[in-house]
């Protein structure tokens, strides 16, 4: 393991993954730390410069492009107090505070050294349970990948900030736009009413950046004229200078609440669709749960950007091994990796990892030394990157809608991909005005196909469709969403008790 | 009886299934699948038909006991619809435009239309910015893409650009 670990960086190493290992991380710490504009979305943006590179090349550029994004938008987040990604939230609570208090250097540093420490714990997680969780996934027939899917799906409606129901209905949509086209076993043309334009169905990438691209660049162009939409700028420029080992010293001089908030993340990132938010979200709300001082919550303590930001960055790694042995994407960044393994005709899951050694572990590489790189950009060029989150969204919408547009062309060179893109751009900013969330109408997208196929392997091979529920793991996956569903319901009741009217929509 | 965005949501899915449903309802059975190609969109619609019944049933019980409708109305800074919608008609142009007059004519076109649409520059300097961001990004992308990613832009049918 350790000599394909070495022999991965080596590779990673040379110019010709190098380089797109840097573009990706500077683009991830620059869309990160740009309000507005998510890892997603720098994801989405950055797919097209993958389509003519090299399979490792485009994955380490993606794979930076997560790491980057992860800790890019702590910059936002302490230094004006607006969080680049929502994963940075919770960073705010006590960067922002904690620079205001005339430390701007320190929380910006505390964010970046946790993130980088958090990040490499997960990325030694990723390494180390991969392999072991593959061989498990092995054993997996088509009821446990059925069972799986459900499980994913339950976990990620019940998660949603919106009503359960929307969030059911949303996968549900996410499920009937998979089954458009031909069916999977005999080519059997599905609700296309004779179109020739559906007849193969909708491909999944332009559909997934029409949604998402469109639905957060027109939600912003619909505030854009509202006072204060284009955000705060900084007064004047801070000095970040500070003593790096003072600052490394407090974050490993709290082991147990670093720990803790890496092994939030790690969780939070295999369990599937869930995200850095919440991770980060539920590291803070740890830490200040086992905090000596909690009162000091909220006014810049460094527990808090520690927790937050150690825990984000190490579900980086956690939704890695999701998405590497077990072929489900742990969020919609690594859902945007998936369809760009297929493009490559890489087929993500158990038989990865065996099948293609030299690109897992080029992306183990890509991811490691994606953290030095991280923390190498941040340091050369904080104000660079404060200086564009002024860039009007005026310039930066019509230039991201280009780069999608080139996305869904380049992907078979056919206006056809386009159309499509247009088409679910409406539509995806259409649900969103109806406060539907959109990541489970992802989620159902992504694996539609797979539950359809599993659903028939499993029949075909016996008919008894109690197998789901007495088939030890299959049943225990089954279990465990009408509990994931039961909790949700549970929360949801107890939330709309707490605010009643108030509705956020979430992407 | 009043409904709310979410009845209306709501209904419209529950009208999509119900639709939809005879359909998958009347796909030809494969021999070799004992389950036929319409068995799992008929699962998915079904749950999505129950989903968004559930979801008018529970607009209506909120709506019953709300008794100030224009509350949600009033409250939340203003939104600027039209601008979203001249932003949509202008990505459409594009998208129409984009096989008769090619990848850079059009986008050129499309990155200065969108900007003038959301900021309509008053100063000749803004007009120049604009100018120097259309025919910048227009520039930049088919360089990157065309020449050094071997990734194919289209050609417009009426410049043969």
């Amino acid at each position: 393991m350790l000599e394909l670990l070495a022999d991965g960086i080596v590779a990673v190493l040379h110019w010709k993954y190098l380089l797109p290992l840097f573009a990706g991380t500077f683009a991830g710490v620059v869309g990160g730390a740009l309000p507005g504009v998510t890892i997603t979305m720098t994801i989405i943006v950055l797919l097209p410069f993958t389509y003519g590179m090299e399979p490792l090349a485009g994955l380490a550029a993606m794979t930076g492009v997560y790491v980057g994004g992860s800790a890019g938008g702590l910059i936002t987040a302490c230094l004006i107090g607006i969080p680049g990604t929502p994963s940075a939230i919770a960073t705010t609570f006590d960067g922002f505070p904690m620079a205001r208090k005339g430390e701007p250097g320190r929380a910006v540093w505390l964010g970046v050294w946790a993130s980088f420490f958090g990040g490499l714990v997960g990325g030694l997680f990723l390494i180390l349970v991969t392999g072991p969780l593959a061989q498990i996934a092995l054993a997996f027939g088509p009821w446990e990948y059925f069972s799986l899917f459900v499980l994913a799906m339950a976990m990620v409606a019940g998660l949603a900030e919106a009503s359960l129901t929307k969030s059911l209905i949303a996968t549900a949509i996410g499920l009937l736009i998979t089954v458009i086209g031909t069916d999977p076993i005999g080519n059997v043309p599905r609700f296309t009413f004779g179109s020739e334009f559906i007849g193969g169905g909708f491909p999944f990438l332009p559909v997934l950046i029409g949604i998402f691209a469109f639905a957060q660049i027109m939600t912003d162009v619909e505030k854009m004229r509202q006072p204060g939409a284009q955000g705060e700028v900084l007064a004047k420029r801070p000095t970040l200078s500070i003593a790096h080992l003072k600052v490394i010293g407090e974050i490993l001089g709290r082991p147990f609440l670093f720990i803790w908030s890496v092994l939030v993340g790690i969780v939070i990132g295999v369990l599937p669709a869930i995200g850095g938010s919440a991770a980060s979200v539920l590291a803070y709300d740890q830490a200040k749960k086992f905090s000596k001082t909690p009162e000091l919550f909220g006014t810049g303590h460094p527990e808090g950007i520690i927790a937050s930001e150690a825990s984000n960055n190490a579900n980086v790694g956690g939704s890695l091994v999701t998405i590497m042995a077990f072929g489900i994407p742990g969020d919609a960044v690594t859902a945007v990796m998936l369809g760009a393994m297929t493009i490559h005709g890489i087929q993500s899951g158990p038989l990865f990892v065996t099948q293609h050694p030299a690109l897992a572990y080029g992306i183990y590489a890509a991811y490691i030394l994606a953290h030095p790189l991280m923390v190498l950009i941040i340091w050369a060029s904080t104000f660079f990157v404060l200086r564009l989150t002024t860039v009007r969204l005026a310039v930066l919408a019509p230039v991201v809608l280009v780069l999608c547009v080139i996305g869904a062309y380049a992907l078979n060179n056919t206006m056809q991909s386009v159309y499509v893109l247009l088409i679910f751009g409406v539509f995806g900013y259409g649900l969103v005005k109806m406060g539907f969330p959109l990541a489970p109408l992802i989620l159902g997208l992504i694996l539609g196909d797979q539950i359809e196929i599993n659903l028939i392997r499993a029949i075909m091979t016996d008919d008894n469709p109690w197998l789901f529920l007495t088939r030890p793991i299959s049943g225990g996956l089954l279990i465990a969403s009408a509990l994931s569903v039961a909790l949700a319901i549970w929360q949801h009741l107890r939330h709309q008790k707490r605010t009643a009217g108030e509705e956020d929509t979430d992407f | 009886m009043r409904l709310g965005r979410d009845g209306i949501a709501g209904l419209i899915g529950l009208a999509t299934s119900l639709f939809l449903l005879p359909f998958s309802f009347g796909l030809p059975k494969l021999p070799i699948v004992p389950i036929g190609p319409g068995f799992y969109p008929a699962l998915v619609l079904v749950f999505m038909a129950v989903a968004s019944a559930l979801l008018v049933v529970q607009d209506m019980l909120a709506q019953r006991s709300s008794p100030a409708p224009a509350a949600e109305a009033t409250a939340g800074p203003k939104r600027d619809y039209g601008l979203v919608a001249a932003a949509f008609a202008v990505s459409g142009a594009y998208v129409a435009l984009l096989p008769f007059l090619g990848f850079r004519i059009a986008t050129v076109l499309f990155v200065a239309a969108f900007q003038a649409v959301l900021e309509r520059p008053t100063t000749w300097r803004q007009w120049v910015m604009l100018a120097v961001v259309a025919v910048g990004t227009s520039a930049v992308t088919y360089v990157v893409f065309e020449r050094y990613l071997t990734v194919l832009l289209p050609r417009g049918t009426w410049t043969d650009w």
